[in-house]
């Protein structure tokens, strides 16, 4: 508990020009009822960058990026001990609400799941979950979400239409507008393009880019040139545990661990 | 019928058919093949039409039977058979009024029961429920199905009917009863038998039905999409009544008019219940009847004019079940113009 405690003062006590860490993980464990999918993960995730987790399928990166949000809580058998904390408060307290969590941790799933409702519902459906707005008010807000999502104007003149007649990739633009017009602090991406075709990916990437501005990205990727081009730290998983953390470049140029050198080079994985 | 052309899809040419790769096959089999498997498509389409077929012929046959079996009485005496409900089988006047008054209002009681019931159960099995209590209760639900419905109305007759008039009929007299205009429906001598009583014991019998379906549909909800809606702060009512319903909604309904279909042609249980009275009562702690189960009563002993009234009930249920079909369908589409698919 003493390790929580100077982790907490650690957090709070940052210079005011550093990267300032949003989310500190500490010791952090993952049980799938009785396998232990995620083993003692410390790490620091900077405000305003993009962290990328690459590693083998089942190394546990999803389920890392999971706990961000507890998403995992709605499942019986999952738990998972240690600390995360956002903002120097650990949100695996069972005292943190979850409305208030997920009103600051957004996520994008790996297959886009738009919701069977219009255009204007799917975005419109996460703010009333948090906030009660005028019809005016409103429309300003779904519309800042999907100019932001670069969507808009391919949607504008349909916002009363079904979601489902989207293209994929304008799908995934749409949840992931839907995620921003909560205006989360994080955006934890699931392998947010695994589902699309190259053109749709470069323009999440595109959004990924200019999303950095104003949130801290997680991204979990299968796709190692991805990593490569998004992100400005990587972490490299193997087996459920962390094997090496640190700036992208360095990570994919000249890694200090054996393992990560290996998975980039594409001798196993 | 083009029957002896060589290219027919009739069962002339599918014979020929077989006995011709023993010549041709040498010179070009892979051509031959074609010719069979396009014949073979043909008579396997044609026997799937046909299948469909029989089944429109079935009920086209039983609806014009029943039509012509009541001619006397749907048309022989103007509108009476539709307008009245005087049912008087001595001076032979027959109107259905009453009969269909009851199969309707019994439907609705066991509807207005059991979807809600049905939906709390399918939501339980499905979102709440510790796993290992979801297969045996989901199977103890699709046994409920399958007890035959004179059970259900033994039961209903001697166990549930003195339960009604001995404690919820006075409490209803003296409760529900003292309110004004909705009063009406719940005033009445303790009979135990009537309205009431036959539609809670329909919703009995159709609650495994709706929510067996419910519970199917329900567990196609693919787990991203409701996990997407809880990323967004959902609770898990708002998961159900925003992502799973709308996903499932047309199952649902579905599953909701197969019970209702089941409700409104249900004959035993009803009939043990029910207590058989021609009489249009506002009360639903009243007896009345109900197209089936007057059917059901009287068609051993009805001769002449009597027993063509009771066939043309039966035309007058296909009438009704297939209205209530009917705005199911439209029920569907608005729902849909609603959501943005139209």
């Amino acid at each position: 508990m003493n390790d929580l405690a100077t982790a907490v003062q650690s957090v709070l006590q940052q210079p005011a020009d550093a990267t300032r860490v949003k989310i500190a993980v500490r010791g952090l464990d993952f049980h799938y009822h009785d396998i232990h999918a995620v083993r003692n993960i410390h790490m620091d995730i900077s405000e305003r960058k993009v962290t990328a987790i690459i590693g083998p399928s089942g190394c546990g990166k999803s389920t890392l990026l999971r706990v961000f949000n507890r998403i995992y809580a709605i499942y019986p058998k999952q738990r998972a001990d240690g600390a995360v904390l956002l903002d120097g408060e650990n949100i695996l307290d069972p005292g943190y609400s979850l409305n208030r969590l997920r009103s600051k941790v957004g996520m994008v799933f790996q297959k886009p799941v738009p919701f069977p409702m219009t255009i204007y519902e799917n975005v419109a459906y996460g703010i009333r979950h948090h906030e009660t707005l005028s019809r005016p008010r409103m429309d300003e807000r779904v519309e800042q979400a999907l100019r932001a999502a670069a969507l808009w104007d391919e949607v504008k003149d349909k916002m009363k239409k079904s979601a489902l007649g989207l293209s994929g990739g304008q799908q995934q633009r749409l949840c992931i507008a839907r995620g921003i017009a909560l205006r989360p602090q994080v955006l934890l991406l699931d392998e947010p393009t695994s589902a699309l075709d190259p053109i749709a990916t470069g323009r999440i990437e595109q959004l990924i880019e200019e999303l950095k501005k104003d949130y801290t990205i997680v991204i979990v990727t299968h796709n190692m040139q991805q990593a490569a081009r998004v992100s400005d730290e990587t972490a490299f998983m193997y087996m459920g545990e962390l094997i090496e953390f640190g700036n992208t470049e360095k990570i994919f140029t000249k890694p200090d661990k054996k393992q990560t050198e290996d998975y980039i080079t594409g001798r196993f994985g | 019928m083009k029957e002896g052309t060589p290219h027919s899809g009739g069962v002339p040419g599918f014979f020929t058919g077989l006995s011709m790769p023993i010549a041709t096959h040498v010179a070009d089999p892979g051509n031959d093949r074609s010719r069979i498997d396009a014949r073979n498509d043909a008579l396997f389409r044609g026997i799937l039409r046909v299948c469909a077929l029989l089944v429109l012929a079935a009920l086209l046959g039983a609806a014009l039977s029943t039509l012509w079996g009541g001619r006397e009485v749907l048309f022989g005496d103007g509108w009476h058979f539709l307008a009245s409900s005087q049912w008087n089988p001595v001076e032979n006047r027959y109107g259905a009024w009453a009969p269909i008054y009851g199969t309707l209002v019994t439907s609705l009681i066991a509807i207005v029961i059991a979807v809600p019931l049905s939906f709390g159960i399918a939501l339980c099995l499905t979102e709440v429920a510790p796993l290992w209590l979801r297969t045996p209760v989901a199977t103890a639900i699709e046994l409920l199905a399958a007890i035959p419905s004179i059970i259900y109305g033994m039961w209903g007759l001697f166990v549930f009917v003195p339960f009604m008039a001995a404690h919820v009929d006075p409490m209803l007299d003296s409760t529900l009863g003292r309110l004004p205009f909705v009063g009406a429906l719940f005033r009445g001598p303790p009979l135990g038998l009537g309205l009431l009583t036959a539609g809670i014991v329909l919703a009995i019998m159709i609650v495994p039905f709706i929510s067996s379906v419910m519970r199917e549909v329900f567990q196609t909800v693919p787990a991203r999409l409701k996990e997407s809606a809880y990323a967004l702060g959902s609770t898990t009512w708002e998961v159900v009544w925003d992502i799973v319903l709308p996903y499932t909604r047309q199952a649902v309904i579905g599953g909701i008019f197969l019970g209702l279909g089941r409700a409104l042609g249900e004959t035993m249980a009803v009939t043990f219940v029910l207590g058989n009275a021609y009489d249009l009562s506002a009360s639903l702690l009243m007896p009345g009847t109900s197209i089936s189960s007057s059917i059901a009563n009287e068609f051993n002993e009805a001769v002449g004019l009597h027993r063509s009234a009771l066939i043309a009930l039966g035309f007058l249920l296909f009438v009704v079940t297939f209205v209530v079909l009917l705005i199911a369908r439209r029920m569907l589409r608005s729902l849909k113009r609603k959501e943005g698919n139209a």
